[in-house]
């Protein structure tokens, strides 16, 4: 079971990234978040969300989806991957275990841009 | 009321390009956001600084809560205005450690203003004098080596004093229709910077987003742009950008995505990061496309209007107004006839119309009667959310207010909001 992101549902409002910085700090801040938007290439309307767990980043990004290994991503990576460093040092994604019902960020998501799979 | 605010209000002069941080112990009093803002205002008028600020929730996950704002005397109707900072501005603002920010003084030379993370720098922007907002941005972003710094800068229409001068947001022009943008200007003052990954505790957190939640249930999701156009009996906008629309975006926090952004250097169909760096713009100010839809203009040249404005950092709405009636499609004719709108000096609108006045000026579109209306922006700019969303969404203001106790510890009354704004 995974959160897995259907990037072109996604609007960039950042309210995933909200939810599970509350999910790890119980405040409102990025700074833990196991999801990230990547929000870098403003410019193009290029958006895409990224979730850390423990072996791997997913990159749900307009163009597919993927998982990238850590090793890979920290010796590089490609495109989205490169700048999806900052996640890197959050904390990994753990479904939310603490917590009945939904996971916060597939909870909070206002269209379904996130599921669990 | 600590909670949800962050640090000591920020006094930045810019005389002596220093910074200070005060407790502002009348903000218990005053209330929060913009009713704080009016209570700085009062406390520093000698200076007649220009106040940037955030609300009482922004940046916190309720319903489109990513709005601050910027305060100061309009340089076109000689009284306090307000601008909305939203998009991600309004909630950078608040996470980089600072929720109010008095800005006094001017600065000798082009200056911009850095904060981040709890630290505040006024910066030398020699280098940046001249260049449009889009430049400035990208400029600011390179130099902090960031590429999700939010920049609120002005372009050569606010350098040299336009009535017609608005501040952008990053690429995507604003909803300053009180040409804070020219006042930004006249205190030599390129540029706000702003990047943070701070914490906001809230007085019971689990309550708090408990019932944000149960708000988010009932909360109006959609792409909001047709819903926008429709509720301002303008349904054929949102057809007529169809053929060049690409993704909608949301504001920080916003369930509805209002903003559709149309390619027009690219196919509208192109999802990936392609190598075409700048496809296109954020349609951000609806009225200011419904003044050239309906001035017979074409939505591609239409588009690229808005962009040039953005770009030259003019009031989209008010430079719409004018260019209505004059349909081009050449893009060197469009850059030309947006830099003419520069020029204009009169306290008036183009049109030759009286400048709207009041506090709350033209951004928020009418979707409401006028006592609604302005319900809706008190609230909003008091609480943090988008106006415009609460109307939109018939939001219940009782409801959202309700969260000011799980917040803070403190209560407020929708009903009090009047006497906040005297
Ligand atoms: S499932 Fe929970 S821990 Fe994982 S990304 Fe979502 S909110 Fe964060
Ligand atoms: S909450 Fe949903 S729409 Fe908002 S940024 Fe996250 S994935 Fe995108
Ligand atoms: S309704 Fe529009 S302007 Fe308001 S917060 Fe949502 S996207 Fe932004």
């Amino acid at each position: 079971m995974r959160v897995k992101v259907n990037p072109l549902l996604c609007t960039g409002c950042g309210l995933c990234e909200l939810a599970c910085g509350y999910h790890w700090d119980e405040a409102f801040s990025l700074i833990s978040s196991s999801v990230m938007l990547y929000r870098a290439e403003e410019k193009k309307n290029y958006m895409g969300v990224i979730v850390k767990t423990e072996e791997d980043l997913f990159i749900g990004r307009p163009e597919g989806a993927a998982a990238i290994k850590l090793g890979e991503l920290s010796r590089g990576g490609t495109g989205g991957g490169a700048s999806a460093k900052p996640i890197l040092i959050r904390e990994a994604c753990d479904l939310c275990e603490s917590t009945t019902g939904e996971p916060q960020c597939v909870a909070i998501c206002p269209h379904g841009a996130l599921y669990l799979e | 009321m600590d909670s949800m605010y962050y640090g000591d209000t920020l006094i930045v002069d810019l005389d002596s390009g220093t910074t200070e941080e005060v407790d502002f112990v009348e903000a218990d009093e005053a209330g929060p956001g913009l009713a704080a803002g009016l209570a700085l205002y009062e406390k520093y008028k000698d200076a007649d600084p220009i106040i940037f600020g955030s609300g009482l929730f922004t940046g916190t996950p309720v319903p489109a809560a990513c709005l601050g704002f910027v305060l100061g005397r309009s340089p076109v109707t000689d009284e306090l205005a307000v601008a909305p900072l939203n998009l991600f501005a309004g909630s950078e603002m608040k996470l980089s450690g600072f929720s109010m920010v008095v800005v006094k003084g001017t600065s000798a030379k082009p200056a911009y203003l850095w904060l981040h993370d709890g630290v505040a720098d006024v910066h030398d922007a020699s280098a940046f004098a001249g260049m449009d907002t889009w430049e400035t941005t990208d400029a600011i972003r390179r130099e902090m080596g960031e590429s999700m710094i939010q920049v609120i800068s002005i372009g050569p229409a606010g350098e040299a004093g336009s009535k017609l001068a608005a501040f952008s947001i990053n690429y995507w022009g604003s909803g300053d229709t009180a040409a804070i943008g020219a006042l930004m200007g006249s205190r030599n003052l390129k540029a706000v910077a702003l990047r943070g990954l701070g914490m906001l505790d809230a007085d019971d957190p689990e309550e708090f987003y408990t019932r944000s939640l149960e708000l988010f249930a009932f909360a109006r999701k959609d792409r909001g742009f047709a819903a926008l156009c429709a509720a301002l009996g303008a349904g054929d906008l949102d057809k007529w950008l169809e053929p060049i629309a690409h993704r909608a975006r949301a504001c920080f926090a916003c369930p509805s995505a209002c903003f559709p952004f149309v390619k027009y250097n690219e196919a509208p169909t192109v999802m990936e990061s392609s190598d075409v760096e700048e496809p296109g713009m954020l349609v951000t100010s609806p009225s200011a496309a419904l003044w050239l839809m309906d001035g017979g203009w074409e939505p591609e040249a239409a588009s690229r209007a808005l962009e040039a404005m953005a770009r030259e950092g003019l009031d989209m709405v008010r430079g719409a107004r004018e260019l209505a009636g004059k349909p081009l499609t050449d893009l060197g004719q469009i850059t030309r006839a947006v830099k003419a709108l520069e020029g204009f000096a009169e306290a008036a609108w183009p049109s030759g119309e009286p400048a709207p006045a009041g506090l709350f000026g033209a951004w928020t579109p009418p979707l409401a009667d006028a006592d609604a209306w302005k319900l809706a922006n008190m609230a909003g700019y008091v609480l943090g959310v988008c106006p415009t969303y609460l109307m939109l969404s018939e939001f219940d203001l009782e409801a959202l207010a309700g969260l000011c106790r799980p917040a803070t510890g403190v209560r407020l009354e929708i009903g009090g909001l009047a006497d906040m704004f005297g």
